[in-house]
């Protein structure tokens, strides 16, 4: 018998493809029901735009089916409850700072100054920074630029 | 599919739907040609949610009446699509013209999508909640283009002056009921006198602030325009090039 942990561990290594944090750790999945051989999977698009959509419901479907006793793996984008970076794990935080992505999480209730963003630069954690283009490389990061260490860096915004 | 097409709340999100769908693919033109890199990937990026948001608005529409979403989306007869031509209204490449474009209709769209969120249908509004944050960031991002182009200069003003005198007096055809299988007077629109009132004053304060000036007018209920079918030479232009791989190939897919 197939538990939801163990299709939760499947969805744990599967990343997103256009960055290095697994599904589960981004947020996207919501729910997960198993009736006997058969499994339904709810994930929260990020952007309803996203492209990377698609390669992730493949993925999920490929690699669920998988496992011994399912029959059937199906994938339901929902949009209720709206995915949020709030939804992004602690652990899912300190990879994207790795990879030179902000969260909104990373604000820490800190009070800037005017001349200041509340951004703090994933690389040098200056708060010299500030937004280049709410419209990033992918639709669920927006671009911004430090002043102190001259690095371009990624945000994930939010969506609210 | 008649069905869809005879009913007043599929239709007017059909009229929306269409726009973005219209929207999205003349928009792409921008593609690589953006004033500015940054710019590049924002109108790209707007493009791409347009079409997102036309997508699962038919959905939505395709699973209410058992139809395909593809086949909403490109297989009905052109008299059958509900967007105002101001969309596929050709900008020439003109920064300023797609931005005022761009701009009026986003504003319309933002408070069409307001509205249906808010009809008492579960589903339609937690997809319509799902637009409407990725609508006001695009508002947001093309108010900031007008007060910019606006305050910027006299070269600068006077193009963005132009382009709005150019389209102000097409943009009260977004108002237009749609659906030409519905009788013209029926007001379903969701308060559109109302509506046209909030649209006009959003869009009066940010051209106030922006050294620019406009009127507007919503058009007589006689009139008829592209929400009814009857499309100015440009929608059908785009139409064609829409299509063209859905004719040529039924079902592709890649």
């Amino acid at each position: 018998m197939v538990s939801k942990q163990d299709i939760l561990n499947v969805l744990a290594g599967i990343p997103d493809p256009e960055l290095p944090v697994s599904i589960v750790d981004l947020g996207l999945v919501n729910d997960i029901q198993i009736e006997g051989g058969h499994t339904r999977i709810e994930l929260l698009p990020t952007w309803t735009g996203c492209p990377a959509l698609e390669m992730i419901e493949r993925d999920v479907i490929d690699q669920v089916s998988q496992l011994d006793g399912i029959q059937e793996c199906k994938v339901n984008w929902c949009f209720e409850p709206a995915w949020s970076p709030d939804r992004i794990s602690t652990e899912g935080q300190i990879q994207l700072k790795a990879h030179g992505v902000t969260t909104p999480g990373c604000r820490d209730g800190q009070s800037v100054e005017l001349t200041t963003s509340v951004i703090p630069c994933p690389y040098c954690s200056s708060h010299k920074t500030r937004i280049d283009s709410p419209f990033g490389p992918t639709r669920c990061r927006s671009i911004y630029f430090c002043d102190d260490c001259r690095n371009q860096f990624e945000h994930m915004k939010k969506v609210d | 599919m008649e069905a869809m097409l005879t009913n007043p709340l599929a239709v007017l999100i059909l009229a929306h739907a269409d726009d973005k769908l219209l929207l999205g693919h003349v928009q792409s033109d921008w593609t690589g040609l953006g004033p500015l890199l940054e710019e590049d990937i924002a109108a790209s990026a707007m493009a791409q949610d347009d079409l997102s948001h036309a997508l699962i608005l038919y959905q939505f529409l395709g699973e209410r009446y058992e139809l395909d979403s593809d086949v909403i989306a490109f297989e009905r007869e052109p008299v059958d699509y509900m967007c105002c031509d101001l969309v596929t209204k050709p900008d020439e490449f003109d920064w300023a013209e797609a931005v005022v474009k761009r701009w009026l209709i986003a504003e319309f769209t933002g408070m069409g999508i307001d509205r249906l969120s808010a009809i008492e249908d579960k589903e339609l509004a937690a997809r319509c909640n799902r637009i409407k944050p990725e609508q006001a960031l695009q508002i947001k991002h093309l108010q900031a283009w007008i007060k910019r182009l606006g305050t910027a200069g006299p070269e600068s003003q006077e193009r963005i002056q132009a382009a709005l005198d150019r389209l102000s007096g097409l943009a009260g055809m977004l108002f237009e009921v749609p659906g030409q299988r519905l009788p013209v007077n029926d007001d379903f629109c969701c308060g559109r006198d109302e509506m046209f009132k909030a649209w006009d004053a959003s869009i009066q304060e940010t051209l106030s602030q922006s050294n620019l000036k406009a009127s507007f007018a919503l058009p007589e209920r006689s009139l008829i325009g592209g929400r009814r079918g009857t499309h100015a030479s440009h929608f059908h232009d785009q139409f064609d090039e829409l299509t063209e791989v859905r004719r040529v190939s039924p079902g592709a897919s890649w």
